[in-house]
């Protein structure tokens, strides 16, 4: 089976992460989304929400480049 | 100044980390010591009882988050589909099966992915770091 398709849904996600990120830091975005940044500050600044944030971070690192 | 000396030390330690070999020794230390140093830094920084970061009234969107949420609810099931669909790898990649071919086979892309991780993880850090500054310069008001 060809693996196009996998990879098309991979480059459209990717993609529309990357017109987010655009969106958001332009004036008009700024009313429909936020910024990723604030996305951050938001997670890192709830107490509970801020602890899979710290795991998840260093989950990724660890499964990346040692495991 | 700091902030140079800083974003020089997390360089050059990315290069250093993408340098290693997965599985091995100096892989597993030097990753555990970078979490362990964004460790130290959430205790020492951020505080036990944090106020959330709320946008001011006026800049809030209808639905602030929705759009990230709805990316991160695409991209796990998407993830889940791939990782759980019959067949090869190869034809249903996973972001850990694509992350690995460019961790093998090209050291700038891993070098850029080191860099990016150990910067996320300073801006996880400053993100919880308490400050009035960027609380009234970045309309952000404290619930």
């Amino acid at each position: 089976m060809s693996s196009t398709p996998s990879y098309a849904v991979w480059a459209l996600l990717g993609a529309l992460a990357l017109a987010l990120w655009v969106v958001s830091l332009t004036p008009a975005g700024r009313r429909l989304i936020v910024r990723p940044a604030a996305v951050l500050r938001r997670l890192a600044t709830d107490p509970w929400l801020r602890v899979p944030l710290l795991l998840g971070w260093g989950w990724l690192g660890w499964h990346l480049f040692a495991r | 100044m700091f902030q140079t000396v800083a974003l020089w030390v997390l360089i050059a330690y990315a290069l250093w980390l993408a340098a290693t070999v997965p599985f091995s020794s100096p892989a597993n230390i030097l990753t555990a010591l970078a979490i362990a140093v964004v460790v130290v830094l959430v205790i020492v920084r951020w505080p036990a009882r944090p106020t959330r970061a709320l946008i001011a009234e006026e800049e809030r969107p209808p639905h602030p988050y929705l759009g990230w949420v709805v990316l991160v609810v695409l991209i796990v099931a998407w993830e889940l589909v791939m990782y759980l669909v019959r067949g090869s790898r190869s034809a249903h990649p996973t972001l850990s099966s694509m992350a690995d071919a460019f961790d093998r086979y090209n050291y700038g892309l891993k070098a850029l992915a080191c860099i990016a991780w150990l910067w996320l993880g300073t801006a996880i850090v400053r993100a919880g770091t308490p400050t009035a500054s960027r609380a009234t310069s970045q309309g952000v008001a404290p619930s």
